[in-house]
């Protein structure tokens, strides 16, 4: 067993690593800064106390994810998620144009519109840089499946843009 | 053999910043390949920019209070339950029993788990004596119906965080399970807990509860219900 500054040194280490990613993961998720705060505790306090028995390092961001998801599952049973907090938690708009404003306004309700099926395996590999079989086995599906859920929560986002007649840059995209 | 152009946009439409040697070869092979190759990262940066959002800044300080707070003291102290070894045949083994209380039924759950459990379930897949289950059940004042009982492979006598329980190994088919039985112990009806590639949910009968663990990849829910059912509790000498 770790002493308590060892203890201390690999969870603050680890508090640095991913209370950042997981907060946005878990904003993502339920849309509230209160709840994703929340969420980001709960994960981190049974972190704390599963420290000793969590050797492999390689697998623990995967293990914060999946205490994150379950805990978020478990509140959320009976509640619908709000989505009400982004404008208090978006970055700066440092330079960006009214149109390019715009178009990351129509962009994000779009994700928020997105089926949980669609941007669960999004938000893996933007927020966290996964890659498809990391996704894979986080969500405990194939990888066949995890590509074509991604391409098609790219290609839905595309689509609610040009619904929503965004005619700049992104329209060129398509 | 070589991507066609339709196999390209689909692996780069799910992959945008993928690098691999056959997707870079691709994208090297045409101007066509090369064009939805960068108008895919150019999406890729506007959904990076759309993601992105500001963590509070007091995060940071709030997670790492939470190792300020005291850590749970252990001190397991081994016990061997001679009794116990009578009843179990073939179960031979140090039990143990915790000098102080858990801080809570989740802490209990990961330790004694962590302690024993895989073991007990290499034990039941093993192979165990005949063991009359519902002759240990009974001195916890419960019972088994058929269902349950006929799941059984292994079962012993086990500490719980308000006195002795039955940790009992269960076969699915989704493999080994392992069911706690706390007598005396209520617990947050429903309540997942999770710890080392494992999780549990946590089930109240009509007198005390049961941990239902299994692997990440095992459905524990499935045995509520036939637990539920069929784990008779608060029969005195049942």
């Amino acid at each position: 067993m770790m002493g308590k500054s060892d203890r201390t040194r690999r969870f603050n280490e680890l508090a640095e690593a991913y209370s950042a990613d997981l907060y946005r993961y878990a904003m993502w998720l339920c849309g509230s800064d209160a709840l994703a705060k929340d969420l980001v505790q709960e994960t981190f306090l049974r972190a704390w106390r599963a420290l000793d028995r969590l050797k492999d390092a390689g697998a623990v961001k995967s293990w914060l994810i999946t205490i994150l998801r379950r805990e978020f599952a478990r509140t959320f049973e009976r509640k619908v998620p709000l989505f009400t907090d982004f404008e208090k938690v978006s970055i700066a708009d440092d330079g960006m144009e009214p149109d390019d404003k715009t178009e990351r306004d129509l962009l994000r309700n779009g994700i928020l519109k997105l089926d949980p099926k669609y941007r669960d395996p999004l938000l893996l590999q933007v927020i966290f840089g996964y890659s498809c079989n990391e996704i894979a086995e986080q969500l405990g599906i194939t990888k066949s499946a995890v590509m074509t859920q991604l391409f098609r929560a790219r290609e839905k986002l595309k689509a609610q843009l040009r619904k929503d007649g965004v005619t700049g840059n992104v329209h060129e995209l398509f | 053999m070589s991507m066609n152009f339709s196999e390209f946009k689909k692996l780069i439409g799910a992959d945008p910043l993928n690098r691999d040697p056959e997707t870079l070869r691709a994208r090297n092979s045409a101007p066509e390949f090369e064009a939805a190759a960068s108008k895919a990262e150019e999406f890729e940066r506007k959904l990076q920019s759309a993601l992105r959002i500001k963590a509070p800044d007091d995060l940071l300080s709030r997670v790492k209070s939470i190792s300020d707070k005291p850590a749970r003291q252990r001190n397991w102290i081994p016990v061997s339950l001679a009794a116990s070894l009578l009843i179990l045949v073939g179960a031979a083994g140090l039990v143990w029993k915790q000098s102080q209380q858990w801080d809570s039924v989740e802490s209990y759950i990961a330790d004694h788990y962590s302690h024993d459990g895989n073991a007990a379930v290499e034990k039941a897949k093993a192979g165990v004596p005949d063991q009359d289950v519902n002759k240990i059940l009974a001195r916890l004042d419960a019972t088994a119906g058929k269902e349950l009982s006929g799941l059984i492979r292994f079962v012993k006598y086990c500490p719980t965080p308000d006195g002795r329980g039955a940790h009992m190994v269960v076969s699915t088919d989704q493999g080994p399970m392992t069911i706690i039985y706390m007598p005396k112990t209520r617990v947050a009806e429903g309540e997942e807990v999770i710890f080392d590639q494992m999780h549990a949910v946590l089930v109240n009968l009509d007198q005390g509860s049961v941990a239902i663990v299994g692997e990440e990849s095992q459905r524990v829910d499935d045995l509520v219900v036939l637990v539920r059912d069929s784990l008779k509790t608060g029969i005195v000498g049942a």
